[in-house]
């Protein structure tokens, strides 16, 4: 296929936590909220007069520092956060705002403050630290309410004079919506025999959605889908399967790119900075206020491991299966970063009942953060490629 | 062969690479005879317990019941070199801790469908999870609330180190990754291998200590619900449980549970019997503060592990609902008051005073007692031991009704463990040196239990706040239910080679130094 | 010797035995040993179980 115009503009801006995008928006007066959890509603990081970024650390080398204050057992993106932090890599922002989705992630944070590693001349900077819920009811939308309210909304005015009204919400939630019209369209091109964007280009344009100002690529992504719709396809699928990659947080743009160089086509990312569900559009209604309305649609739609309760475990599942099928996937590849417990015991069971009780050929894999070009995940892949082609042959065998 | 403390070579009594002790601990005649007595009491409720036919079923069905044949010894690694009251302290807990765990096999047996199969029993039956606060059931006096890992992993590696290691190799042989937490695994892997009973009217889950246990709990209600049709519910306790803006939260959480209970159950929430059992919560309270005030001065009565393992007995597992602990918290005071009074020693000699931060090595419960015995160290306090102090509502009132669930809320956020590894960094962190100021400690023993995230990412931390104030911080690594990672030996030379080449001591006692104990229970 | 005379003999001597034995087992630690001595079969017997392992 032709290059995509912006490709190379959307892959600079995820070489660096501290993008061109970031720098103009500051310049404008715009104040930089940091976070690091998918289950930190973005619509209130990105009131009128803020805009977010969730923290990633690209090109990650040592992580010796990190290493050192967390050791090695906990995972690699918290400890290449924490070694950016140190090295004084996020003092752009002017705020961090964390929940306590895992552990290694909440102490993650709680180095970069008792280190003292960001806010160096920002007088206004602060850390904030949330709850959130852990099950999927009405108890824990009024958590998550309360907490929103709390540990987002006040500190952003408190310190910044933010207006974190009703109306400022629905403002935000409408920007908000349009990134996911866009992101959800461009995606819909996976799904055709013939895709019109690679796994790795839909991978790269989304997450500079997660670490860009939303509102100074939202014409690039216009110009994208434009130029999709008229894109020529490669005239023969150069993939031997589809897969539905689902797993821990993945801000590693080479790691699709591996995925697919070994002939698996990403058709769907069910993944932390993915698009499914974390670009869905938020849907408000003028009888409730939008607080609650976007933190209902967060935790219902959630699928981090972290939700503990039955139907919602049943229900990660279930969603994975659907877009298996929605995405026409022929497997699925459960990935999970090393040391992340969460996923470890998510992918265990996922993979099992994708495979035991959807049927569908599943392959099970731990990574590092930074995976680079890891001849063993290659290996993995490509061995799970051949197996699906040879599943298929003998099905087709079968049906004669 | 020695009344006198310390006079022993207590390394004697063990057979190089043996499962068991050469022989008993000589310790005087009136202490010899003493133990001697509770060790015929123990006999005498393991006699009553296989006099059972079901329990024998069961003995033959469950692999981790072969634990059980350990028992005497794991009192006898817990009593070394004991002597007078601590020895009377250390029986007192133990003794009832055995009672209290044949009870619930007993109990467990009976309503399990693979073996006593009584339904009528099985439907007062409410599961709930081993690491769980039962401050939920106080009010349910006549429903058996019973912990299946309770006894298939948790006491069962106290008994024999190894216990938990089959576990853990079929849930990694299931996919799971090997750098979890190894009890949560064990868990998991118990439930995966067809190896819990399988019985109760419903089950409460909790999301205790960390990630890996909130899910491995998935894996088990997976098969609670689907496969034998007990519904399970999830009890999510706030992790940032010092912030007031959760508690409303945690309290409906209670609310919500409470009436989870009693719609799967039919029994109704008893007002009486929570106050009740609020009452000997405080009673507990009081005597644990009160042995804690004890350790602060020079004359520690109740310390090591007769504190440790206690407290994480009486706090959680009981919180009140059995009188028989309290008649315990009473004794164990006396004894400790009459220790007190004599400023008496548990050693000849008290070298160091040690605050033990973390989790410890659950294959090695007995490391405290190692520690004093060994090189003098006394173990004043630990984290697991320094839980809510908070005093419970006692009378029924309708304000306290409405303020117990906010108590019973307050404890299930502050279980043993999650109370410091949830709950922001000044939980875990700085209020280890306030406790080291506290307990007038010279040194901090940290465990770096490897697979816990919350404690591993303190690290550095705690290595810079312990130079700052200059305090000697030794880190003793293991990896909780398996010896295999890091064995006994290897947690003993950590603190051998620290002790040795920073303080350049000697050992009270050298033949405990090494230790020919891998094969050992 | 009266009959009572006899039975506290007896019972004496019962005790007697019951402690010698008892003490002997607890000293030298013979029911850990005995146990010890059991386990290796009672794994082989669960070994040979057969279980509905699943997830």
């Amino acid at each position: 296929m032709k290059d995509l115009k912006h490709l190379q503009y959307f892959e600079d801006l995820l070489q660096e936590a501290n993008n061109d995008l970031i720098r103009r928006a500051q310049e404008e007066g715009r104040i930089c909220a940091a976070y690091t959890c998918e289950n930190t509603p973005e619509p209130l990081l990105n009131l009128p007069g803020v805009f977010s970024t969730r923290l990633r650390a690209p090109r990650t080398g040592s992580l010796d520092i990190s290493t050192y204050y967390l050791t090695s057992f906990l995972c690699e993106y918290s400890r290449a956060l924490l070694e950016r932090a140190v090295e004084g890599g996020y003092n752009f922002a002017d705020c961090i705002i964390t929940p306590d989705g895992c552990s290694m992630m909440n102490r993650c944070v709680e180095n970069m403050e008792l280190l003292k590693t960001m806010g160096a001349g920002k007088e206004n900077f602060f850390y904030s630290y949330m709850e959130i819920p852990m099950k999927a009811d009405d108890n824990g939308l009024n958590l998550y309410v309360v907490q929103c309210r709390n540990h987002i909304l006040k500190p952003l005015q408190e310190h910044y004079g933010i207006d974190i009204s009703d109306a400022a919400i629905r403002q935000a939630v409408r920007e908000h919506n349009r990134i996911c019209e866009l992101i959800r369209a461009i995606g819909d091109f996976r799904k055709g025999e013939k895709p019109r964007i690679t796994g790795y280009e839909y991978h790269v344009i989304t997450m500079a959605t997660y670490a860009a100002p939303k509102y100074l690529i939202v014409d690039k992504l216009e110009e994208t889908l434009e130029e999709l719709k008229t894109r020529e396809p490669d005239p023969v699928f150069p993939y031997g399967a589809r897969v539905v990659v689902v797993g821990s947080e993945m801000d590693d743009i080479d790691i699709i790119k591996l995925i697919e160089d070994s002939g698996a086509y990403v058709c769907a990312d069910r993944f932390c900075y993915g698009s499914l569900p974390g670009r869905n559009v938020i849907e408000l209604n003028d009888e409730e206020d939008a607080l609650t309305q976007v933190c209902r649609q967060y935790m219902y739609r959630g699928q981090c491991p972290r939700y503990m309760d039955s139907s919602k475990m049943d229900a990660r599942r279930d969603y994975v299966y659907k877009l298996a099928k929605e995405y026409n996937a022929d497997g699925v590849i459960y990935e999970q970063m090393k040391f992340c417990d969460p996923w470890a015991y998510e992918k265990m069971l996922g993979a099992h009942i994708l495979r035991e009780e959807f049927g569908y050929p599943v392959l099970a894999v731990d990574r590092p953060y930074a995976i680079g070009s890891s001849g063993q995940m290659r290996t993995r892949v490509q061995a799970f490629v051949e197996s699906i082609g040879i599943k298929k042959l003998k099905k087709e065998d079968h049906n004669g | 062969m020695a009344k006198e403390v310390g006079k022993d070579r207590l390394g004697d009594l063990y057979i190089d690479g043996g499962k068991v002790r050469r022989r008993r601990e000589w310790r005087g005649v009136a202490d010899t005879l003493y133990d001697y007595s509770r060790w015929l009491k123990i006999m005498m409720t393991l006699g009553k317990f296989v006099m059972k036919p079901r329990n024998v079923k069961a003995m033959f069905r469950y692999r981790w019941m072969a634990n059980y044949l350990a028992v005497p010894m794991m009192v006898d690694r817990h009593t070394q070199g004991l002597r007078g009251e601590y020895l009377r302290i250390c029986h007192e807990e133990q003794d009832l801790i055995i009672d209290d765990v044949a009870q619930l096999l007993e109990n467990l047996f009976r309503g399990d469908r693979r073996i006593g199969n009584d339904t009528e029993f099985s439907k007062r039956v409410v599961l709930v999870d081993e690491n769980e606060m039962t401050a939920v059931m106080m009010g349910f006096p006549n429903l058996k609330v019973l912990s299946r890992e309770t006894p298939s992993t948790y006491v069962s590696v106290l008994l024999n180190q190894h216990a938990a290691e089959h576990y853990i190799d079929v849930a990694q042989e299931f996919g799971l990754a090997s750098d979890v937490c190894p009890m949560p695994e064990a868990e998991a892997g118990v439930s995966i291998d067809d190896d819990a009973p399988v019985l109760g009217a419903c089950a409460i889950q909790c999301n205790t200590t960390c990630d890996g246990s909130l899910l491995g709990n998935g894996v088990i209600s997976r098969r609670l619900e689907k496969e034998d049709g007990i519904p399970v519910f999830q009890l999510a306790a706030p992790l940032r449980h010092r912030e007031d803006d959760v508690q409303d939260y945690a309290a409906q959480e209670i609310k919500n549970a409470i009436a989870f209970v009693e719609k799967h159950t039919g029994h109704a929430w008893d007002w009486d019997a929570y106050f009740e059992c609020a009452k000997r919560v405080n009673y507990a309270t009081k005597c644990r503060q009160e042995w804690l005030e004890m350790n602060r001065t020079e004359y520690p009565q109740v310390f090591g592990s007769n504190l440790a393992l206690y407290t994480e007995t009486n706090y959680m597992a009981i919180c009140g609902r059995i009188p028989a602990f309290e008649k315990a918290d009473r004794r164990i005071t006396e004894l400790a008051r009459q220790a007190y009074a004599k400023k008496k020693m548990a050693v000849k000699e008290y070298r160091h005073r040690a605050i033990i931060w973390g989790v410890q090595s659950h294959y090695y419960m007995d490391f405290l007692v190692w520690l004093l015995n060994c090189w003098g160290i006394v173990p004043l306090t630990d984290m697991l031991s320094m839980v809510s102090t908070r005093e419970l509502k006692e009378t029924d009132t309708p304000e306290n009704r409405e303020t117990a669930y906010y108590d019973m809320a307050w404890l299930t956020e502050n279980m043993i463990m999650r109370n410091r590894t949830h709950g922001g960094y000044q939980v875990l962190l700085d209020e280890l040196w306030e406790y080291v100021d506290m307990f007038n400690a010279d040194m901090v023993i940290l465990w770096e239990h490897m697979s816990c995230k919350a404690l591993d990412g303190m690290h550095g931390l705690f290595e810079e706040r312990a130079r700052e104030r200059g305090i000697p911080l030794v880190w003793v690594t293991h990896d909780l239910f398996d010896p295999r990672i890091v064995s006994r030996q290897g947690v003993r030379d950590q603190i051998n080679s620290f002790m040795r080449t920073v303080f350049r001591e000697e050992p009270l006692d050298p033949s405990l130094e090494v230790l020919k104990d891998e094969e050992s229970w | 010797m009266s009959k009572p005379m006899k039975l506290l003999c007896w019972i004496l001597l019962f005790c007697t035995g019951f402690f010698v034995i008892t003490f002997t087992v607890y000293f030298f630690n013979l029911d850990m040993k005995l146990t010890a001595m059991i386990e290796p079969f009672l794994l082989k017997h669960y070994d040979r179980i057969e279980r509905d392992r699943h997830l």
